[in-house]
């Protein structure tokens, strides 16, 4: 892009970035010291920290928060890797690839859902084998789900994270030139695993250090996920904080300010240790890596991964399957395997709702993703004129940390100090607020996807057309941005998926008087009734499943269309 | 002659007093026409937001006022959306212009200045069919003086439910579902607070256990907490036992145990809406030999509200609404089981022959129970043990 200025660009977009950031933060910093004229406290104290730090539920929540979050994404890293050293290239890999968008584009909730179905004692998988083989006339008394330590969590957890993480990395591979290596590695006599463990990978997790730390901070954050199927005696910490935030004792607020800002602190700890552990663990194993050797033990975790892996795929895709026969079901009880009356009902009381919220939907998600790649490629190209001047091919940019401050941090407390900024610029319940509180989740998703081809291009195509003949801006779109089409397509896709799962941001900016398919599948599935959330979900997921299969088909097929429109016009 | 004179001056004192409040509803009906009032309003049951959808029609017909519903998950976001346009001096045209609420919610906003100035007394149908020494929970919301800021919208029952193919004699009191628990465990449950059914629930435990019943109407401030509950805890530790998932998973909600009791994971549901049975058989949530009670020393019921927030831009179309959910019409339809099956709040001596009549022909559901067989209601203690009871609760079982 022949942008002028860049500095000034970079900056204005830095700042209309971290402006909300900031007074998202004294939103939450300011109640936790107790200051809130709302309240009509007008005195800074330290009173919430020692109410929070006085409770045992605190610690307790905090101790499994650490537990899932930091498990969560490490398990859903190790089988990302494991899974990708074995099935990269692979033919059938490529199908496996193809199915990962519908569990990337379901909402968590109702991924949730359907795990819960399938796990629960008087689950899909009980029920199979009852009671021809368990005997079980009723379900039995077990913890399957929602269990004290959050192994369930940490499941469901790595069930939606995993598959995001594969997506990044495959999306990453080009740029670190992986056939090559391969080959090369092959030729030299590694086996598969090895020379994944000792060369790609290595090389692989700087491109992925991010998106593992988004992983990460969502693990250690979310709510819909672990209210639905984490423990609840004690809950983790967000989901305590959740429930202080809305207790109807307001003073409770004060505490759970308190919280919320450890919960960020925690945050900061955690992907701080998260990159010391990572660093010691590569400079311990530096020697091994080099020692030559052809094959290693280590092989078996890599192959183990791969086992467990497959597992969670494919409960993964037992739990989405399920989901729709549920929105087919009038009666469905304990131990049939499927249900024993069958109705439309279901359906038919959602579809009303489809032509209502698609509407709305559709505007929000189509108009924030748009901007969010617009955006993008302005920053972008601000980040790669800076690192041509400098030379500097690994220098970081503002924009590669800032844009993922506001994922990185908890949406209880943020939002509502953010809220308050809405209402005093009296943006509060429009639709562009709900666009713009979007475009700040949006973004970072979009601008990530893209930063890998986008910095990879080889600009030589763009300089050399240009002086054939120098029509920078022409030849910036029909050259680079038309060669960059298949990252831009899936960028797209990714941005809307992260839009249409939006619920508290939508809520917040929207008052709740702009309804989108995900505020109304939450409200239904505030009920818990499955054949509500089995039809909600099915058209919540409907969209960006559509669309990421668009992303996957029109970039290999524009060309042949372009050409033939041009063909039949210019015959015409 | 003195008589006659004297019920002639109070017939006109009367007729006087009256005429301004007739020409200010007048006022307000005008004020009202063409606004849109934001009812924010728990958006969780389908059949609920069919009859605010009716309501919705209704009022559109009749007073020329759009009532639009916002779905909530939890009313208390929308108490915080009020207090967070309170905090940004947003005090004109806030977003929510009514708002369904009861105990809890309701002494947060009335505390921190979030409602409106009373307006409930005012309204018609309030004057003509409302009967405030009826129950004592149209004045006291969880022992929190109405006083106008909040009108009455139904009344809610705890019911208890069991499935008869798997459960012919229920547990009826406290104790008898402690029993059963051992006798069959993990069958046996609640849901977990904060949720407000759970609190219900403790404090239905706590009216049975406890020997201090009086002390449940005051502050807890003011009386002795640790004494009046500690039959309530002991209860709970040998329950806990033999509970669901042996206590250490409780259900989230009312629907969760529906959810639950068909899926014959648990024996015994209970839930705040006394239709909330039949409603389920016929959706085919729950089988049809499902069943509701409730226990020998009745159980608690309360009154839920609507209200209007301080700043609402359409405090008179916000009335017009709260006026006609309070009429024959619209109680009666919201009673009809396959509607909602809401009890009234209207008096029934009040009504007309006609309307009577209407109430009295009202069906019922399979498995609803009558106005007689719901017996004794329990009221509700004062709000500030809702608190305490979760707070405690947390305390001893979620760490």
């Amino acid at each position: 892009m022949p942008l002028k200025h860049t500095q000034w660009i970079t900056a204005l977009i830095a700042v209309l970035l971290t402006l909300p950031v900031i007074i998202g933060l004294i939103g939450t910093l300011l109640p936790a010291f107790q200051f809130f004229p709302p309240l009509g406290e007008y005195q800074f104290s330290t009173a919430p920290w020692r109410n929070v730090f006085a409770q045992g539920e605190f610690y307790s929540s905090l101790k499994l928060t650490l537990i899932t979050g930091i498990g969560g994404p490490l398990l859903s890293l190790w089988l990302a890797l494991s899974l990708l050293a074995w099935g990269y290239e692979r033919p059938f890999f490529r199908k496996i690839e193809t199915l990962l968008s519908p569990i990337l584009a379901v909402p968590h909730a109702a991924i949730a859902i359907g795990l819960l179905f399938l796990l629960s004692p008087s689950g899909w998988l009980v029920r199979i084998f009852s009671p021809w083989l368990t005997g079980f006339d009723r379900p039995p008394n077990w913890i399957t789900v929602q269990d004290p330590f959050g192994l369930s969590l940490i499941f469901a957890l790595i069930i939606k994270e995993m598959p995001y993480l594969l997506f990044v990395m495959l999306a990453a591979m080009k740029s670190i030139k992986a056939r090559e290596n391969i080959q090369a590695c092959q030729a030299l006599g590694y086996s598969r695993f090895t020379l994944w463990r000792k060369v790609l990978i290595p090389q692989l997790y700087p491109i992925i250090r991010l998106p593992i730390f988004i992983v990460v901070a969502f693990s250690l954050t979310v709510v819909d996920l672990a209210l639905v199927i984490g423990p609840n005696t004690p809950s983790t910490l967000a989901v305590t904080l959740y429930r202080w935030f809305n207790d109807p004792d307001l003073s409770m607020r004060f505490m759970a300010s308190a919280g919320a800002t450890f919960l960020m602190v925690t945050i900061v700890l955690v992907l701080g240790g998260w990159e010391i552990a990572h660093r010691a663990f590569s400079a311990f194993t530096r020697c091994e890596r080099s020692d030559g050797k052809r094959k290693g033990i280590t092989d078996i975790l890599l192959g183990a991964g791969v086992v467990f892996g497959l597992v969670t795929l494919l409960n993964a895709f037992a739990a989405l399957a399920l989901l729709p026969i549920w929105s087919l079901a009038k009666r469905w009880r304990f131990p049939d395997a499927l249900p024993s009356t069958w109705t439309w009902d279901n359906i038919e009381r959602a579809t009303p709702l489809l032509i209502e919220l698609t509407s709305n939907t559709l505007l929000i998600a189509f108009s924030a993703t748009l901007i969010a790649c617009a955006a993008s490629l302005f920053m972008l190209e601000t980040k790669r004129q800076s690192m041509a001047k400098s030379n500097k091919a690994s220098q970081q940019h503002a924009f590669d940390w800032l844009i993922y401050v506001p994922i990185l941090l908890p949406q209880i407390g943020f939002l509502f100090g953010l809220h308050v900024l809405l209402i005093y610029l009296n943006l509060n319940g429009s639709i562009c607020a709900i666009i713009a509180l979007h475009l700040m989740y949006v973004l970072p998703y979009v601008y990530l996807t893209l930063k890998g081809p986008y910095l990879a291009y080889n600009e030589n195509y763009l300089l050399q057309a240009n002086r054939l003949n120098n029509r920078p801006w022409r030849h910036y779109f029909i050259i680079k941005i038309a060669m960059l089409k298949p990252a831009l397509f899936t960028a797209f896709a990714m941005g809307f998926s992260v839009s249409i799962a939006q619920y508290l941001p939508t809520l917040i900016a929207g008052e709740g008087r702009h309804s989108t398919l995900t505020t109304e599948a939450i409200a239904q599935a505030a009920s818990g009734d499955r054949k509500q959330v089995g039809s909600m979900a099915l058209l919540q997921a409907l969209f960006p499943v559509i669309v990421f299969w668009l992303a996957q088909i029109i970039p290999t097929r524009w060309t042949k269309w372009r050409l033939a429109m041009k063909n039949f016009f210019q015959k015409g | 002659m003195r008589k006659s004179f004297a019920a002639v001056s109070i017939t006109a004192a009367l007729a006087l007093a009256s005429l301004p409040a007739q020409a200010s509803w007048q006022d307000t009906l005008e004020e009202a026409k063409g606004q849109t009032v934001y009812f924010n309003a728990w958006g969780g049951a389908d059949n609920i937001n069919d009859y605010i959808q009716w309501a919705a029609d209704r009022i559109k017909d009749e007073y020329d006022v759009t009532l639009k519903q916002v779905k909530l998950t939890d009313t208390s976001d929308a108490v915080n959306r009020v207090l967070a346009e309170k905090a940004a001096g947003k005090n004109n045209n806030g977003s929510i212009d009514l708002i369904w609420l009861n105990g809890e919610n309701f002494r947060a906003m009335k505390d921190n200045q979030l409602l409106s100035k009373p307006f409930s007394q005012s309204l018609p149908n309030y004057i003509k069919y409302i009967d405030e020494s009826a129950r004592q929970s149209l004045t006291l919301d969880f022992g929190t003086p109405v006083e106008g800021m909040e009108s009455p919208w139904g009344m809610a029952q705890v019911i208890f439910m069991h499935d008869t193919e798997t459960l012919q004699n229920p547990p009826k009191s406290m104790q008898a579902l402690l029993t059963y628990a051992q006798a069959n465990p993990g069958r046996i449950t609640y849901p977990e607070p904060p949720q407000f059914l759970s609190s219900t629930f403790l404090k239905q435990a706590l009216y049975e256990l406890t020997a201090h019943r009086k002390a449940l109407s005051q502050p807890v401030d003011s009386v002795d907490f640790d004494t009046i509950t500690t039959p309530l805890w002991g209860y709970l530790d040998q329950l806990h036992q033999v509970a669901w998932r042996n206590g250490q998973n409780f259900p989230s909600s009312s629907e969760e145990m529906m959810r639950l009791l068909d899926d014959q994971e648990i024996d015994v549901a209970l839930s705040f809406d006394i239709s909330a049975a039949s409603v389920q058989i016929d959706k085919g949530n729950l089988p049809d030999t499902v069943r509701s009670y409730v226990f020998d020393q009745g159980t608690i019921g309360n009154t839920h509200f609507l209200a209007i927030p301080y700043n609402s831009g359409a405090n008179a179309g916000a009335q017009v609404v709260a006026n006609f959910m309070l009429s024959p019409e619209a109680q009666v339809r919201k009673q009809e089981p396959t509607v909602w099956g809401d009890l009234s709040v209207l008096s029934y001596d009040k009504l007309s022959e006609n309307e009577q009549a209407q109430f009295d022909d009202l069906p019922r559901g399979i498995a609803t129970l009558s106005i007689e067989e719901l017996g004794k209601t329990l009221p509700e203690p004062h709000s500030s043990w809702v608190d305490a009871l979760e707070t405690e609760w947390r305390q001893r079982y979620a760490q």
